[in-house]
This record gives C-alpha cells, structure tokens and sequence, in this order.
C-alpha cells in the first residue's frame, strides 16, 4: 500500500536515510524501532511527505507522491544521452534490449547529469503525469499521530476533529460531527468537546489526536512515538486504543520506543540504525532471534 | 506668567472653541484621525498578514521567489522612507501620475495602511514563527493545504501572540497620523492649530490637544486589553 523506493533523505551536509526501501501491504502493522537519530521518524515522516525524499520515490498505490526518481527506470535511464554514449562505446549490436551492465554502472557510479536529453526528460515527465498525485490528496488516505500531539490549540476538541473533513468538503457539518461524536464517545471523552486542548491531560489529547486521524477514514494511520511524551501512567491508555485499531485491521506503521507493544501488536518489525534498514523481520524472530550485531546489541541494552 | 493671563489664554480658546465654532473643526479632525489610523490599521493588517504568509513559506517555487523579491523591496521601501515623504509622493506624484482623484483623506488612509502593512508583515512573522511548528505539520498531515491550514490555524495563533505588539502599532498610527495635515487633511492637530491661528494663542489649543491623545489612546488600551482577555479563552494563562 506505501512503498519506499531507495530513499535518501539529506539535511544540508548530514545524510539522515541511506537508501531505505519497505514496502507497507495492507493490512500490516509495521513497527521501527532504533536508536535515536537512526532516521527512523523521518522515514515514517517521509510517507507521508512531511519530509521530502532527496531521493527515490514514496508510493501510495499506484500513486507517486515524489517527483519521478531516474535511476528507480531502467526505461528513463536508457534514453539518456549517458547511457547512449557508454553503449556506443561498448560498441553493442542489440539495439532493442536494456544493457544490464550499463544500467547498473550508471546506478552506482550516479552517472547522471542534469541535461541529459528530450527523450529522457520526456519519459522523465510521462511517468509523473501517468502516476503523480497531488500530495494534499494523498494525506487524506494517510493519517498520522505526532509525539507532541499537535491539536490545534486555537480550536475546541470537537473543531479539532471536523476541521479537516469539513475544509475539504469531504463530510458535511452535520456528518463530520456526529462522527466526531461518535468517536469521542468511544475513547470516553465526549464530555470534553467544546474543551480547548489545553486543558486536557496528555494521554486525553494523544487519544483525541489518534480519532482526529481516524474522522478522516484513513487507510493507513503513521504513528510518530505516540507515546513517547506522555507519562508513565498515560502510556497504557493510549497503547490500548492503538491495539484495537490494530485488530480492527487498520494499517499501521508505528515509530515507537515499547519494545513489549511492538513485540505483541506488529506483523513486521524493523530495526533502523545508521540510515539503513539493518533487519526486518516477524516479531518472534526479530525479538527471539536477532541475527545482525547492531540489533543484538541494542536489544541488550533496552530488554 | 500669572494666573490671571493664564484664565484669559483658557476663556479664548472656550470662546473660539465653542462659540466661533472651533468645536466642528475639532470633530472632523477626530473623527479624521481615528478614520485613518483604524482603516489603516486594518489595510496594515492584510497587507502585512499576506507578505507574512508568503515570506514564511520554507519552500519557494519561482513564484514565490518573484512574489518574497517584491515584499523586500515594498517593505524596505516603506520602512526606508519617512512617512512623511510617502505622503507626499503618493498625493503630489502618483495620484497625479495616474490621473485619479481622490480626496486627501483616502490618500492618507492608503499610504498609512502601506506604511503600516510594511511593520505589521514584521510583527506577523515574528508571531507566525512563535506558533509550534507542529500545528502547520499536523495541519498539512491531514491534507489540508498551506494556505488552509495559515488562515485557520496558524494565523489566529498568531494575531494572539502578537496582540499586544498589534496594540502598539494601533497606537502609534494615530499618533503618526498628526502629519497628514501636509496633504491638507484636517486631523487632531490641524483642527486645534486652526483654532490657535485665529488669535495667535497656541498655548491652550495644544495642550488640550494633547490631553485627547492621550485619552484615545489610554482608551484604545483599555480595550486591547479587553479583547485579548477575551482571546485567552483557550489558554491556561
């Protein structure tokens, strides 16, 4: 459903994602754990584009949300004046196959330059027309949950849930709030709609931040340490709500630091350090059975 | 100087003010220089609010980059010249230039409120970049666009940090206002300065005159304060 297609992602000089590529099927609960500044969060914020890929591709569907990535074509590459030149060179006869070889040098060695023709720039532009959303919409199917909550403060709890489906005339007035209500009754806190946010306690507003996603009908809900800035005592209700949308079947991807919750509510774990995705694996081999040393060791550290 | 010159000083102005008709020139200056000072506040307000908005925006296309070169050089321009100067230009030069023909009055209205715009985009920033940035993630998360999630999240925010900031350019916009009277618009000022010319006798007229700005702005205060009492229903504070 999301697929991460060799992303790197640089702020300034510091190289934060490697080259990260996962793909998310429906359905899935995908946890990442890691040490921090492992790139983990904003991998997860990549999905969603909150951070924009410096390169490679983010999917949804068969919707692209990032420009076209070159080197993820063969197709594009092949039109290039780069890759025309070096099978010139090579003096091949078989004008109709990708050469292979060639494709893959020009992928390792980032071969190619800025201009590189009409043809390439054309194939380069046809599969963003085919394939390109607009990322406003694409963020409608993708909900996301934040470690510091970020309800609007200027809004009202109830203002806080409609204020997306009814700007964008997804829902009416009337359908938004009675959904809205609905939800809020379900986590216990209906009686705190017209409350501003700042008069709730943190775990009230990280579970109110997890139905504002919910009013949308996501199809996929990206968790960012959910429940990292709350206290202790406030962890365990907002897990709780995050494990029945688990096994309501909501596709998840959690960034999260409880290793026990992972263990227990994901399909899929993934250990990130360094900007790589160094082990994905079922959460009883992840936890049982870690096989790369950097996992090992921050598993001895954190059990 | 004795009391007794300064009691005939006061029963002249009286005279002059109330029966040679001082009071009218009075009025219509008031009322002037409040007319000025709030439209221009609030023509200040937009302009300000939009360059805010556009000056922000971490990314920039290459219209943005044209639209953010003309904010900095509006802005420069009118935080570069005196005001007084920018009246000038905009009654004797521009107006004439494109052939219209306004009243005095609508002129200093707008040159105020683009003089104001250049300090209010400043203020704005500055109260756009105190909201967490959080608020414009979780905005944008949901698929609301920029511009969206500005006005509706962002930008109230904002105005209610900046309030007291905004109170203050209110006020020294009215106060600014007592040099429009270079473009002939009766103000505060040109209504009491009317008055003394008639008998030479400025000593009462201005000080009068002083003790109504400070009693409009003591008001405008008051209800600045008022409003933002009102603002603060979502706070803690």
């Amino acid at each position: 459903m999301i697929s991460v297609r060799n992303v790197y992602k640089n702020f300034g000089e510091l190289k934060v994602l490697k080259g990260v590529s996962s793909e998310i099927q429906k359905g899935e609960k995908v946890a990442i754990i890691g040490p921090s500044g492992s790139g983990k969060s904003t991998l997860l914020r990549c999905m969603n584009l909150l951070e924009e890929p410096t390169y490679g591709e983010i999917w949804l569907d068969d919707k692209l949300l990032t420009p076209a990535d070159p080197y993820l074509h063969p197709e594009v590459i092949a039109a290039s004046k780069t890759y025309q030149s070096m099978y010139q060179k090579k003096g091949n006869s078989n004008t109709t196959e990708l050469d292979e070889e060639i494709i893959r040098e020009i992928k390792e060695k980032d071969l190619l330059q800025k201009h590189e023709g009409k043809e390439y720039k054309e194939r380069l532009k046809q599969i963003e027309k085919d394939c390109r959303v607009d990322v406003n919409l694409a963020r409608q199917r993708v909900g996301m949950v934040f470690q510091h909550f970020n309800l609007f403060n200027n809004l009202t709890v109830m203002e806080n849930l409609t204020i997306a489906p009814v700007t964008l005339k997804l829902q009416s007035v009337e359908e938004a709030t009675e959904k809205a209500g609905e939800l809020l009754k379900r986590i216990g806190l209906y009686e705190k709609k017209d409350e501003y946010p700042s008069k709730l306690s943190g775990g009230q507003k990280q579970r109110i931040a997890i139905v504002r996603s919910l009013v949308m009908n996501p199809e996929a809900i990206l968790f960012d340490e959910p429940t990292s800035a709350l206290d202790p005592e406030m962890v365990g209700e907002v897990l709780e709500l995050i494990r029945e949308l688990a096994e309501e079947g909501m596709t998840m991807v959690i960034v999260t630091h409880e290793m026990g919750f992972a263990r227990e509510v994901a399909t899929r774990v993934l250990f990130m350090d360094g900007g790589e995705i160094k082990e994905e694996n079922t959460p009883e081999e992840f936890f049982g059975n870690p096989q790369h040393p950097r996992l090992k060791e921050f598993l001895s550290k954190v059990l | 100087m004795t009391i007794q010159s300064l009691m005939n000083k006061w029963n002249l102005f009286i005279d002059t003010f109330l029966n040679k008709g001082g009071y009218k020139e009075v009025v219509t200056g008031l009322i002037n220089t409040l007319i000025i000072a709030l439209v221009a506040l609030v023509i200040g307000i937009i302009i300000g609010t939009i360059i805010a908005a556009i000056e922000v925006q971490p990314k920039k296309g290459k219209i943005m980059m044209v639209l953010n070169k003309i904010c900095t050089v509006y802005v420069a321009f009118f935080r570069g010249t005196p005001i007084v100067v920018q009246l000038l230009l905009g009654y004797f030069v521009i107006l004439p230039l494109l052939g219209w023909n306004f009243s005095s009055v609508v002129v200093a209205i707008m040159i105020m409120g683009l003089n104001s715009g250049a300090y209010v985009s400043e203020i704005m920033r500055s109260g756009i970049l105190s909201v967490d940035i959080g608020q414009m993630e979780a905005g944008r998360a949901m698929g609301l666009n920029y511009g969206t999630t500005m006005r509706k999240i962002i930008i109230p925010q904002a105005v209610k940090n900046i309030l007291p900031t905004l109170g203050n350019e209110l006020i020294s916009l009215v106060k600014e206002t007592s040099v429009v009277s270079f473009i002939g618009v009766v103000d505060l000022y040109k209504a009491f300065r009317t008055i003394g010319s008639g008998n030479y006798e400025y000593m009462m007229p201005f000080l009068v005159m002083a003790v109504i700005y400070i009693v409009i702005i003591l008001l405008i205060t008051f209800g600045l304060r008022m409003m933002e009492r009102g603002l603060r229903a979502s706070d803690k504070r």
